[in-house]
């Protein structure tokens, strides 16, 4: 660890400012600090993205930040949603195995066999939805790009580029 | 639970039935004829269909690819006779797809490599590690693909009314020429179709069922709830199957499975961009839900419906449901409802349907794997396409025998197979792509010296749980079953990984830059990969090569 920790270090402050590495350019932490949509778009194109250590641990960038941000609060809500029914098995199966109103299920198979799926399955939606809108935040548009490297297939480079430019 | 295995379904009807194998023999040559009108020579449209499929389409890919024999057979069988211990795999194969998607699914379509071992080579910059990968990659397959033989073959006693043996060897047959004429643009088109196809069977069976059995009327999947109170204990008492150490080794591996999967992940290198890529991952596990909704409400009536029909308690130690019973409970259930033939047809085609689809796409997985990542990257530089193809195809037809061979004497039940399959891709693969993407220290010895701690560990695993009769280790068996063995196997994969990344140089500033183009907002053109990006950003140097 101790290699790189002194750049790790800098970038782990809880305060939100960007760690961009040691470029000039890179915009110091008082322009991120309100947050706000405009900024963080403005700010997105001054950040070297190829120059900023990627660490799960200790976020970089503002938008690793951000994102990261998403990724864990879906995180721990998966985590409850697919193994706390299973933990409350172990822990409590008299409990667990009462019979449910209404749709007759015992709690613990209802919990498992349909709760925890479709809880991912929502939670993914709600990833999804919060990462669309970091897009949006920092202004890109996924679909913009065109194939700068299209050699061949001339045709649908075209097609491709006449879209949302 | 593993044991030895019969090879035919007692209670299952076996006769040939002309009107079933009527709509099996047109379920066949429609994919034959599709997979034709899109029989492609050319490399590129073999392994990722040209990369322009959008969110819905590709959901249905990732739905087909996924449901296999194991979900539409094996997962009814595995909660029919292992009770509450069975829902371990409807967690385990459906809420991992959440795990790939907020780690994996985006950051994967930006490093932009066809296949898992390419981005293992190209990440940690190692052929070794990329034949490592390869290897892992073929193991894969191969397991994960004897599931669908089997259950091919039992299903297909039903409409053909064959014995086993030479049912196993006309399916695979049947998978192997159908490949062998297309790729995987044929197979992705044909993809839609086939998750169409096999969710209305599904859900058909399931509902007429339930309706003429009097368990349900519109919501089978929440009905069957009031029908488990009058079954016998066993389909729900917790932990009476396994212990909870088995339940949860078991959701973890498939979870992490999932992860780790080299035929799923292609599917991220066939969208339009990551948006596609996320919203894809989305809709494919809602594709998969609309099966795995509904499984183990197929299970609960298959159960009851067997003990009204044979006079014997499911679960009575003789007499009970065996394990081949219980891979085609599915289709039993559609039986002793006494409904028409061409109706159980109809649900035994849909699950032929599910094992084509699988095999499919993990023989494609498996041929790019040899033709790619072995041959052309290790054995012959200048391979021009033709040969890849021809290496391709060759590798379709070998594994395909091989699959036909160990089929026919299946060790486990098809959902145990499957599941060691992703036990694997856990252990091996998952720990790979996650340091990959998200520690960019993570460096050549690091990923060698993980992946092969992982393989040891699955490979000894299986060797005691599976391969041999009596396990040589009963403390292994116990603590490291070969299903459940990435509970262990993937968090020391991960430890190794770190230590010796850390104990060792960090990789070299281009490579780390590959990564750190993964994690950036900046758009990405459709063709493009994270290294075409820092390769034309700074002009550095090529990255160094072992």
């Amino acid at each position: 660890m101790a290699r790189h920790t002194d750049r790790s270090d800098s970038a782990s402050d809880a305060s939100g400012s960007p760690e961009t590495g040691s470029r000039q350019d890179a915009p110091d932490g008082t322009v991120r600090a309100d947050g706000g949509t405009a900024d963080a778009a403005t700010q997105e194109q001054s950040v070297d993205y190829l120059d900023t250590r990627i660490n799960i641990l200790s976020p970089s960038t503002p938008f690793m930040s951000d994102h990261l941000r998403v990724v864990w609060a879906t995180f721990v809500a998966w985590v409850i949603v697919v193994w706390g029914p299973f933990l409350a098995t172990v822990a409590a199966p008299e409990t667990m195995t009462s019979q449910l109103p209404v749709i007759g299920f015992p709690a613990h198979y209802f919990l498992i066999a349909f709760v925890a799926p479709t809880g991912s399955l929502l939670l993914a939606a709600v990833y999804a939805r919060q990462r669309d809108k970091l897009d949006e935040k920092y202004g890109i548009d996924p679909t913009a790009v065109v194939d700068q490297d299209e050699g061949g297939s001339g045709e649908a480079a075209a097609t491709d580029g006449g879209v949302d430019q | 639970m593993i044991g030895s295995v019969l090879l035919q379904a007692e209670a299952l009807d076996i006769s040939f039935k002309p009107v079933g194998a009527a709509i099996v023999f047109l379920m066949m040559a429609s994919f034959l004829v599709i997979g034709y009108l899109f029989k492609v020579a050319d490399a590129e449209g073999m392994w990722v269909a040209g990369r322009g499929i959008g969110n819905i389409e590709n959901g249905m890919a990732i739905g087909a690819n996924w449901m296999s024999a194991a979900s539409y057979l094996g997962l009814a069988g595995l909660v029919a006779l292992a009770g509450f211990y069975g829902l371990a795999f409807i967690v385990g194969w459906t809420t991992g797809y959440f795990i790939l998607l907020i780690f994996l699914a985006a950051q994967m379509r930006r490093f932009g490599k066809y296949t898992a071992p390419d981005f293992v080579g190209d990440r940690f910059n190692s052929d070794v590690a990329r034949a490592i990968a390869a290897f892992t990659t073929l193991l894969i397959a191969y397991v994960y693909s004897v599931g669908q033989a089997s259950g091919m073959g039992l299903v297909g006693q039903y409409v053909f009314g064959l014995p086993f043996e030479p049912m196993v060897i006309v399916m695979m047959a049947i998978t192997v020429g159908y490949l062998a004429l297309s790729g995987m643009l044929g197979a992705t088109k044909n993809m839609a179709v086939q998750y169409v196809i096999l969710i209305v069977a599904f859900l058909a069976g399931v509902y007429v069922v339930g309706f003429t059995g009097d368990y349900s009327t519109i919501l089978p999947q929440i009905e069957y709830g009031a029908l488990i109170g009058e079954l016998n204990t066993q389909f729900s008492e917790p932990f009476v199957n396994s212990s909870p150490w088995l339940w949860a080794g078991t959701a973890f591996s498939l979870i992490v499975g999932t992860c780790g999967l080299p035929h799923v992940l292609v599917r991220f290198y066939t969208v339009e961009n990551e948006r596609t890529a996320r919203w894809s991952t989305v809709s494919g596990l809602f594709f998969i839900m609309l099966l795995y909704w509904a499984a183990p409400a197929m299970a609960a009536f298959g159960v009851d419906l067997f003990e009204k029909t044979q006079g014997a308690d499911a679960y009575a130690a003789t007499g009970g449901m065996s394990g081949p019973e219980g891979d085609v409970i599915v289709v039993l259930a559609a039986q002793f409802s006494q409904l028409p033939d061409w109706f159980v047809g109809f649900v035994a085609a849909g699950a032929m349907a599910a094992a084509i689809a699988t095999t499919a796409g993990l023989f494609i997985t498996a041929s790019s794997a040899v033709a790619h990542d072995i041959y052309t990257e290790l054995i012959n530089d200048d391979a021009t396409q033709r040969q890849q193809v021809l290496i391709g195809r060759a590798t379709i037809i070998a594994i395909g025998a091989l699959v036909t061979i160990t089929a026919l004497d299946p060790p486990a039940l098809i959902g145990e197979l499957v599941a060691l399959a992703f036990s694997l891709a856990g252990i091996v693969l998952f720990p790979m792509f996650f340091l990959g993407l998200w520690w960019e220290n993570t460096n050549r010895q690091g990923a060698l010296a993980g992946m092969i701690v992982g393989l040891a560990l699955w490979i000894t695993a299986t060797v005691n749980s599976v391969v041999v009769a009596e396990p040589f280790s009963p403390l292994l068996q116990q603590w490291v079953p070969a299903i459940g063995a990435a509970l262990i196997g993937t968090p020391l994969v991960f430890i190794v990984t770190i230590a010796v990344s850390l104990a060792t140089p960090e990789p070299p500033e281009q490579t780390k830059k590959v990564v750190r183009q993964c994690h950036s907002p900046e758009p990405m053109g459709q063709q493009q990969s994270a290294e075409d990006v820092v390769a034309t950003d700074g002009g550095h140097e090529t990255p160094a090569d072992d």
